[in-house]
């Protein structure tokens, strides 16, 4: 039974000196198809099966996993990280403490809607060819599409996270994604470009919500429009409504990732930087009323779902800006411990070879009342954006910048002419401060977020309506 | 895995074969290394792995599938693959399908298994302390940064008969220095043996970028000459280089689908050369992932494209030969060195009437890959300068501009290499500085 080598595992750390121990059996089993125009480039299958062991010794932490699953080599790795962290106890300032909690002791499964097998390999790899007929014969009128490619992947998460404080919880979350990446060309006007990414938490049933076919076709039709027809966008500033898609990765980076307590501690310096956010600075303000920006594992069906995280702790929504106000961080224990509060569930590993260190799940902002029309209303000239491909947010989190792929301008409340490249180049504060009005309508979208030493990718939504800004002054790329 | 070892390995190939696949390729990859996580000038985490990777690459009538395993043993994956040859004929035909190549013999280069690297691996804690002690040589708050040691060992087996083991040791690390009150520059470190004074002058240099740029102010954005450091041009060579893939042109990921070799596509002053056979790198290969003889190659050569990355299957579909970077798919860079130049940074700061000095960047990201569209945040240290002279330490600002614009307006290439390798750069690299004329500089506008 695993987990009673998982509770060996615990057994052989506590004897060995471990103060806290903690072990998961965590496997990853995916498989999909990588197609170009239509056509399999390969089938993939990929395994991922093993156990990580994290304990707590004289205050130090440390990290061994194998994915030899006997008490033997369990007992070899249990030893070593043992050892080692013990012998880094020395170099530490402060020494690690985890929090008290409130640890479960559950189990879990996600039932698809539609299981992966309710579709013939062979259907599966006929929406590859339709993907492709589709998009490249009747989407474009005076452009090429030279390229596509498609990627899809079904994947089970299976774990059983215990530990020395009591935490059993045992779930297996199916998933499915869905890449794609279309390149048009026109001799005159050079070469658009669009990556998608879909995810999700279930089975097959997402292929319908998806709508993937008539996306691509879609996003073919407008890449033309913009190559052809695309102008530059107003050079003074204007009203901007930034589209959900925008708004859905501008609260992921501008308020998700500054608001990972390990970042404000300084943990991840190094690597995805630190934060703009200090300590001290819950309660201050960092936009206005409008700025509520939600992060909740619990959304049935989100790509960043779950129910208890990898220290075993439940999960709940978390506000993290409320009304403007910095509210809450998120929280491991070991975070929790230092700011005396309770942990918020934030601690996930991307497989059983890494540690959980603190993630988003479902980042949003919390939809307003707007139509699309209503946000329309009264803009003399201004901009939508979108869509966009090109972002970066610098490691504070605090300078952002979105290049629009498809965006319009907006002349006496109608959108009119597409708008080629337009830049929102912004601090968080400026965004948070300079919203007049949220849409009604809160869409997600699915994405894989980066961090951590190695780097772990995790699924996560991010989610939001569509934003009016005030008064922007866009840039544009070359 | 205990029963990995060159004959169990071809005896799985065989028996592959057997079960009516065309080509079988096995690629079982040992790791065993310790990485020493520090923040705040402590220790946050020790790591440790060992890991036994099986990648199997199987064909039948030219369908292609590509498996990742971390099995407990050859037998633990049979019946991964038993399911396979059930799907077998029920996908499509692969347009890069090619016959894996007919092994040739490998010569390989000098083995680098550095013994101090692997007594390291139960030392880490003093190196850590001693580079930690290095970097507040200088007067600065805290360091952030990590540290690992490690072992690899590869073994591939084909169904043409290719049989071959490559072992190495590898070091890396990277240090973020910060001095008060908003000072930071970071550096980093990467070889295949353990040379202690190579992470202690990372840590000087993180310090010395740290204390230098204290008290930043911001500066208009705009058009600037950029020095680049070999931290920040290695990340853009990874993305470069990347794009150098053939897998990546056939796909629409590269500004390269425009171009042919033979075609002009960066400054005269500019050669680059993928180098496997350099084991001062951690990626050097004798072998590639098809058992074909690796060789060090010129990408760009005095501005011109020489070369994509190919292997067979890419090199078929594009009427050439294999340049021996498999990857069954994709083909890689091993490790990218850049031809050095004769100036020193200085040098360089003293051509500069109006520019800037960049020490790092992150965060890369493109609009369109085929225009090579990308912006990327300079981060840590940033220095104004003004008439051959540093004038001042400034903040707040990001490259946005073409790849192909970067490559063209390179100026002036510096004579010393670094070895660059860390967070945002994977591929082992030795770059230098370099100075880049007309830059579009931009910053947040609110």
């Amino acid at each position: 039974m695993l987990e009673d080598l998982l509770l060996y595992a615990l057994n052989v750390a506590s004897e060995l000196g471990a103060g806290y121990a903690e072990a998961r059996y965590h496997k990853v089993d995916s498989m999909g198809f990588m197609s170009r125009n239509g056509v399999l480039i390969s089938a993939f299958s990929e395994v991922s099966e093993g156990i990580g062991i994290r304990v707590l010794v004289e205050g130090s932490l440390g990290f061994a996993s194998t994915n030899i699953i006997d008490k033997e080599n369990i007992r070899k790795v249990v030893e070593i990280a043992v050892s080692r962290a013990r012998a880094h106890a020395k170099l530490l300032k402060k020494s690690i403490e985890f929090s008290e909690a409130r640890l479960g002791r559950a189990r879990y499964i996600v039932v698809p809607v539609k299981d992966f097998a309710n579709l013939s390999l062979e259907d599966k790899v006929s929406i590859h060819r339709e993907f492709w007929e589709r998009v490249s014969k009747g989407s474009v009128r005076e452009a090429k599409i030279p390229v596509t490619t498609l990627s899809y992947n079904e994947w089970t998460e299976e774990k059983i996270v215990m530990n020395t404080d009591g935490a059993f919880i045992s779930s297996i979350v199916p998933r499915l994604s869905i890449h794609y990446n279309i390149v048009v060309h026109h001799p005159q006007r050079g070469y658009a470009q669009r990556f998608e990414s879909f995810g999700a938490t279930g089975g097959l049933e997402w292929l319908e919500r998806w709508r993937l076919i008539e996306s691509g076709e879609e996003e073919a039709k407008t890449l033309e429009k913009v190559l052809l027809e695309g102008v530059e966008p107003p050079r003074d500033p204007v009203p901007v409504i930034v589209g959900s898609e925008i708004v859905a990765l501008m609260v992921h980076e501008s308020c998700g990732h500054p608001s990972e307590a390990d970042r404000i501690l300084g943990r991840e310096a190094a690597q995805a930087g630190k934060s703009f956010i200090k300590p001290n600075m819950l309660g201050q303000r960092i936009g206005n009323e409008y700025a509520t920006v939600i992060d909740d594992p619990t959304i049935p069906g989100s790509y960043g779902f779950y129910l208890y995280d990898d220290e075993g702790v439940a999960a709940r929504a978390r506000y993290l800006y409320k009304e403007g106000i910095i509210n809450e961080f998120l929280h491991n224990r070991a975070t929790a411990g230092i700011f005396g509060v309770e942990s918020n569930a934030a601690a996930r590993a991307m497989d059983y070879a890494s540690e959980p260190i603190i993630r988003m799940a479902n980042t949003y902002l919390k939809p307003g009342n707007y139509s699309f029309e209503e946000l329309l209303e009264g803009i003399k000239l201004g901009v939508y954006m979108k869509s966009y491909m090109e972002w970066n947010i610098d490691d504070e989190r605090w300078s952002q910048r979105y290049v629009g792929l498809e965006s319009y301008l907006i002349e006496n409340g109608e959108l009119t002419k597409p708008i080629r490249n337009p830049v929102l180049e912004i601090t968080t504060k400026a965004f948070y401060s300079n919203i007049d009005a949220v849409g009604k309508e809160l869409r997600f979208y699915a994405g894989t977020c980066g961090k951590g030493e190695p780097s772990q990718g995790v699924p996560v939504w991010f989610g939001g309506p569509d934003v009016r800004l005030k008064s922007i002054r866009l840039g544009i790329a070359l | 895995m205990s029963d990995v070892n060159l004959d169990n390995i071809s005896r799985f190939v065989n028996e592959l074969i057997k079960k009516g696949f065309d080509d079988v390729a096995a690629k079982v990859e040992v790791v065993d290394s310790v990485m020493t996580k520090i923040a705040n000038s402590s220790v946050s985490i020790v790591q440790n792995w060992k890991r036994t990777i099986v990648d199997l690459y199987l064909a039948k009538n030219r369908r292609i599938f590509v498996l990742h395993f971390e099995p407990k043993s050859f037998k633990d994956l049979q019946k991964h693959v038993d399911s396979v040859i059930s799907l077998a004929d029920r996908v499509t035909e692969s347009p890069i399908y090619a016959p894996l190549p007919e092994p040739s013999k490998v010569r390989y280069v000098e083995e680098v298994i550095d013994k101090r690297v692997i007594e390291a691996a139960n030392n880490m804690n003093s190196i850590a302390e001693r580079v930690i002690e290095a970097a507040h040589r200088e007067n600065i708050e805290s360091v952030a940064g990590m540290m690992q040691v490690g072992y690899n060992e590869i073994i591939l087996s084909s169904s043409k008969g290719a049989l071959l083991e490559e072992k190495k040791t590898f070091v890396q690390g990277y240090l973020r220095a910060f001095a008060q009150p908003d000072g930071s520059g970071q550096w980093c470190y990467t070889s295949t043996t353990l040379d202690l004074s190579g992470l202690e002058s990372m840590a000087f240099t993180a310090s010395r970028y740290a204390v230098d740029s204290r008290n930043r102010s911001e500066i208009e954005p705009g058009v600037y000459d950029v020095i680049l450091s070999p931290m920040v041009f290695a990340n853009l060579l990874e993305y470069i280089t990347s794009m150098a893939s053939a897998m990546s042109v056939i796909m629409g990921w590269s500004m390269f689908m425009k171009n042919r070799p033979g075609d002009v596509v960066a400054s005269q002053l500019l050669t680059l050369q993928d180098e496997p056979r350099n084991t001062e790198l951690p990626n050097f290969r004798s072998f590639d992932d098809e058992g074909v003889e690796t060789c060090n190659k010129l990408v760009i050569e005095g501005g011109v494209l020489r070369t994509l990355l190919h292997n067979t299957k890419t090199a078929k579909y594009m009427n050439t030969t294999t340049t021996a970077n498999a990857g069954w798919i994709n083909p890689v860079p091993w490790n990218i060195v850049v031809r050095p130049g004769s100036a020193t940074l200085d040098e360089m700061v003293s051509e500069v009437r109006r520019g800037l000095f960049i020490t790092n960047n992150w965060y890369t990201r493109l609009q369109n890959y085929v225009e090579g569209m990308f912006s990327t945040v300079a981060r840590d240290a940033i220095f104004y300068i003004e008439n051959g002279k540093i004038v001042k330490p400034v903040t707040k600002i990001r490259i946005a501009d073409k790849l192909g614009n970067i490559l063209k307006n390179v100026a002036i290439v510096g004579r010393e290499l670094y070895n660059i390798q860390w967070w945002e750069v994977g591929i082992p690299m030795k770059t230098p500085y370099i100075l880049v004329k007309s830059i579009n500089i931009s910053k947040h506008t609110i």
